[in-house]
C-alpha cells in the first residue's frame, strides 16, 4: 500500500512537471520574470535567462534629481541620453550608468537667446553629425542641437499640402546618415515625417497598411451602397501609427504599439520604405495572448519601443507584458525577458529599451527608473553562435552551439545550428538527428539527399544483388505457376472424356 | 467460370474498374469481413500517413498523438457513406441492402489505402525534388478508388450513371446532415446534463444544510 501511495505521489510529481503551460519555474527566487522560449509547436516552454536584472537605477542614484516620467533612452557609444518628459529635460549619463553628465534643460538659439524643452519625448543623437535631435513634443516642434547646447536648427509644422494634420507633436526621433530626419508623430497614421537636412518637409515614411480582415472586406462592400454622409460617420479604416523606430545603418526598424494590429508590428525598412520583414513569416510578441484571471483580459502584444543592438539583434519591449522579446537579424526569437511586477526585472509602465554591449536598459516611465540587464553567460553563448551562424561560419558556430544544448536541450535554434554545421562537415546522420530536433525539414533533406547518396554508394553491390534476386524470384515463380496451370488443363482434358 | 476465394475477389474487383462489381454481384459473393478489415487498414494507413511521413516533407503535424480525428476521418466517414447511401438509396429505388454497400464500397476504397501506405515508405527514400513521384502515386490511387466507387454504387443498386451521380451527391448531403444532426444532438445531450448536474448539486445542498 505504501509502495503504490509512492508510486502515485512520483506519477503526480512527474505529470505537474510534463504538463505544458503550467509551468512556474523561474530562473532565480528574485526574479520575476518567467524565462521561456517557445519551442516547434509554438507552445512555450521553460527556458534559460538570456538576460538577468542586474540593478535598478533612478534619477537621484545618478546624483541628480529622480526622474518624471521618463519616455525615451538613447545610447551613442560612450553617453547615455535620457529623455525625461515631465522635468522638461535630457539628461545624460556615463557609459558605465553610475553617475549624470550634462544635464539640458534649457539651449541656446543661433541669435543668443534661451529656449526651454517642454515635454521631450524623443531623443537622439546622430554619430554622422554629432548633433542632439530632440522631440520637444509641447513645443511642437523638433530640436537640432550641438552637444554644447547651441541650436543649430528647428523644424517646426510644416507649411505643405501634404501635411494636413492641425498639430505636430514629434514623439520619436532619429537622422539617417544623410542627415534626413525621421520624426514619429503624435496622431499621425501615414508614416514618420520625414525632413531633409536643410529642414524642409520631403514626405511621410513607412506608413503601415491596414490589416486585412474580414470585417474591412465587408465594409468595403457595404461602402458601395452607402450615401457620403454615412461613410463620414462610419468608423474610418486606418492603419495604426508608428510608435516607435531605430535606425540600424542603412534600414529604419519600425514598431506599432497597435495591440489589434498583427500585421506590421515591426518592420524592417530600407531607403525606398520597403518593408524587408513582410515576407518573413514570424510573430512578434507572444504568440497566444497573455490571460489575465484576475482581470478577464487576454492581453495582445503591444510593442512599444525597439532597439537594433550593435550585433544586430533586434529588442522589442512589449508594454503589456512588460518583456523584451529579443530577436537575432533574421527574426528568430532568442531571448523573452522581463516581466510585469514591482520587482527588480519588472516593470510598471515600459517606455523605451536600449542596448549597450552586453547590457540592456530599459525605461519605466511610472517608476521612473532605468533598469540594467546584464547578458547571463547562456546568453553570450547564444549571442556568439547567432552571430557566427548568421555571418555563414557554421562550422564554428557549432561549439557555442553544443554549448547552448548543453545548458538548455529546447533551445530549437541550437539544433537547426548543430545540424547546420554538420551537414557542412559531411556528417548527414547527425545532422539528420539535430535537424528533426529543431524542426527543419528542409535541412533534414539536404542532410537525408547526402546520406542517401553515401548509403547507397557503401552498398552498393548489396542493392543490386538484392534486386536481382527479387526479379530471379518473381520470374522463377510465374514460370512455375504458368507450368502448373497448364499442368493442370492438360489433366482436366484428360479427365473430361472419362 | 469466375470460382474465386474472397480474397481473389477483391483483386478481381480492383482491377477491373468496369465490370468486376458486376461480376461480382452476379455471383454473390463479397465479405463483410474483408470489408472491416479494409476500414481498419484505412485507419491505421491514416496514422502512419500523419505520423510516420518522412521528416523531409514536413513535421507531424501535432504535438501530441490524439486517436479521434482519424477515427473519425476513416471509420466514422466510412460508417456515415454507408448509412447515407443506404438511406438515399433505398429513397431511389435502388437495389443495393447495406450489407453490399458496406462491402463495395470498402473494396473501392483499396487503391487509395494503398496509395497511402506506399507513400509512407516512398516518404523515407525520396527527398523533396522527388516529391512529384509521390504526387503520381497519390493521384493515381486516388483517381482509382474515385472510378471503382463510382462502379460500387452503380452497380450495387443496378443504376444508369446519371442517377448514380445523383447519388452520390445526395448521399454527401446526408452525410452533412448527420453531422448537423450529430452536433444539435450532442449540444442537447450537454444541456441536459449540465441541468441535471445542477438540480443534483442544489439537492446535495438542500441536503447538507
Amino acid at each position: 500500500m505504501k509502495k503504490c501511495y509512492r508510486r502515485l505521489t512520483a506519477a503526480l510529481c512527474s505529470a505537474a512537471l510534463l504538463c505544458p503551460g503550467t509551468f512556474n519555474l523561474t530562473a532565480g527566487a528574485d526574479d520575476p520574470a518567467q524565462t521561456y522560449n517557445y519551442d516547434l509547436w509554438d507552445e512555450a516552454v521553460p527556458s534559460q535567462a538570456g538576460y538577468i536584472a542586474e540593478r535598478s537605477v533612478s534619477g537621484t542614484d545618478l546624483g541628480i534629481k529622480g526622474f518624471d516620467e521618463p519616455s525615451d533612452i538613447f545610447c551613442d557609444g560612450e553617453t547615455f541620453y535620457i529623455a525625461d518628459t515631465k522635468n522638461d529635460r535630457i539628461v545624460t549619463a556615463d557609459a558605465d550608468f553610475t553617475s549624470a553628465g550634462k544635464v539640458y534643460t534649457s539651449f541656446t538659439m543661433p541669435d543668443g537667446s534661451a529656449t526651454a524643452l517642454s515635454k521631450p519625448r524623443g531623443v537622439f543623437v546622430s554619430q554622422y553629425t554629432g548633433y542632439i535631435y530632440i522631440a520637444d513634443s509641447e513645443n511642437d516642434r523638433v530640436l537640432i542641437a550641438e552637444k554644447d547646447g547651441m541650436v543649430v536648427s528647428e523644424i517646426r509644422r510644416p507649411d505643405s499640402e501634404l501635411y494636413t494634420a492641425p498639430t505636430f507633436k514629434p514623439q520619436k526621433i532619429l537622422a539617417d546618415k544623410a542627415g534626413n530626419v525621421y520624426v514619429v508623430l503624435g496622431n499621425i497614421t501615414t508614416g514618420a515625417a520625414m525632413f531633409a537636412p536643410d529642414g524642409s518637409f520631403a514626405g511621410f515614411y513607412g506608413a503601415n497598411r491596414v490589416q486585412p480582415t474580414s470585417e474591412r472586406l465587408g465594409s468595403f462592400f457595404k461602402n458601395l451602397f452607402l450615401t457620403e454622409e454615412k461613410k463620414s460617420r462610419k468608423a474610418r479604416n486606418v492603419p495604426t501609427g508608428i510608435t516607435s523606430f531605430d535606425i540600424d545603418g542603412d534600414f529604419i526598424f519600425t514598431c506599432t504599439s497597435s495591440s489589434s494590429q498583427q500585421t506590421d508590428t515591426v518592420k524592417k525598412l530600407n531607403a525606398a520604405g520597403r518593408n524587408i520583414f513582410a515576407y518573413y513569416s514570424a510573430t512578434f510578441g507572444d504568440y497566444t495572448p497573455v490571460y489575465d484571471s484576475t482581470r478577464n483580459i487576454a492581453f495582445s502584444p503591444s510593442i512599444t519601443d525597439i532597439d537594433i543592438s550593435e550585433d544586430g539583434c533586434i529588442n522589442c519591449l512589449d508594454y503589456t507584458t512588460g518583456r523584451i522579446f529579443q530577436y537575432d537579424e533574421e527574426c528568430n526569437l532568442l531571448f523573452i525577458t522581463g516581466a510585469r511586477s514591482n520587482q527588480l526585472g519588472g516593470f510598471t509602465s515600459a517606455a523605451a529599451v536600449e542596448s549597450r554591449g552586453e547590457r540592456l536598459y530599459v525605461v519605466d516611465s511610472v517608476k521612473d527608473t532605468v533598469t540594467v540587464f546584464r547578458e547571463t553567460s547562456f546568453g553570450a553563448a547564444v549571442h556568439r553562435a547567432t552571430s557566427l551562424y548568421n555571418d555563414g561560419c557554421y562550422e564554428e558556430a557549432l561549439e557555442p552551439w553544443y554549448e547552448v544544448l548543453r545548458r538548455d536541450g529546447n533551445y530549437r535554434r541550437a539544433n537547426i545550428g548543430v545540424a547546420s554545421a554538420l551537414l557542412r562537415k559531411g556528417d548527414y546522420k547527425g545532422a539528420m538527428k539535430y535537424a528533426k530536433r529543431g524542426g527543419s525539414p528542409d535541412i533534414y533533406n539536404e542532410a537525408f539527399e547526402g546520406w542517401r547518396r553515401e548509403f547507397i554508394k557503401r552498398n552498393f553491390a548489396y542493392i543490386t544483388a538484392g534486386i536481382t534476386a527479387l526479379a530471379a524470384l518473381l520470374i522463377f515463380r510465374r514460370r512455375r505457376r504458368r507450368r502448373l496451370s497448364a499442368a493442370e488443363k492438360d489433366t482436366g482434358k484428360e479427365e473430361a472424356p472419362t | 467460370m469466375m470460382d474465386l476465394s474472397e480474397r481473389q475477389w477483391v483483386k478481381h474487383a480492383v482491377t477491373h474498374p468496369v465490370e468486376g462489381f458486376e461480376d461480382m454481384r452476379w455471383k454473390r459473393s463479397g465479405s463483410l469481413k474483408i470489408a472491416f478489415l479494409i476500414v481498419i487498414l484505412l485507419f491505421f494507413g491514416q496514422i502512419f500517413h500523419s505520423r510516420l511521413y518522412g521528416f523531409q516533407f514536413g513535421m507531424p503535424p501535432e504535438k501530441t498523438f490524439n486517436v479521434v480525428p482519424y477515427l473519425v476521418k476513416s471509420v466514422v466517414v466510412f460508417a456515415a457513406w454507408t448509412a447515407g447511401n443506404w438511406a438515399v438509396c433505398t429513397l431511389l429505388d435502388g437495389e443495393g441492402t447495406a450489407r453490399n454497400i458496406c462491402i463495395y464500397s470498402a473494396y473501392a476504397l483499396v487503391p487509395y489505402i494503398v496509395q497511402l501506405y506506399i507513400n509512407v515508405v516512398l516518404s523515407h527514400i525520396l527527398i523533396q525534388d522527388e516529391a512529384v513521384f509521390m504526387d503520381a502515386v497519390s493521384l493515381i490511387g486516388t483517381g482509382w478508388s474515385v472510378v471503382l466507387m463510382f462502379s460500387a454504387v452503380r452497380t450495387v443498386h443496378q443504376y444508369t450513371p446519371g442517377k448514380t451521380v445523383l447519388a452520390i451527391a445526395l448521399t454527401i448531403a446526408a452525410m452533412l446532415v448527420m453531422l448537423f444532426l450529430l452536433v444539435l444532438f450532442l449540444s442537447l445531450i450537454q444541456q441536459i446534463w449540465v441541468f441535471i448536474s445542477s438540480v443534483y448539486t442544489e439537492i446535495t445542498y438542500r441536503i447538507r444544510t
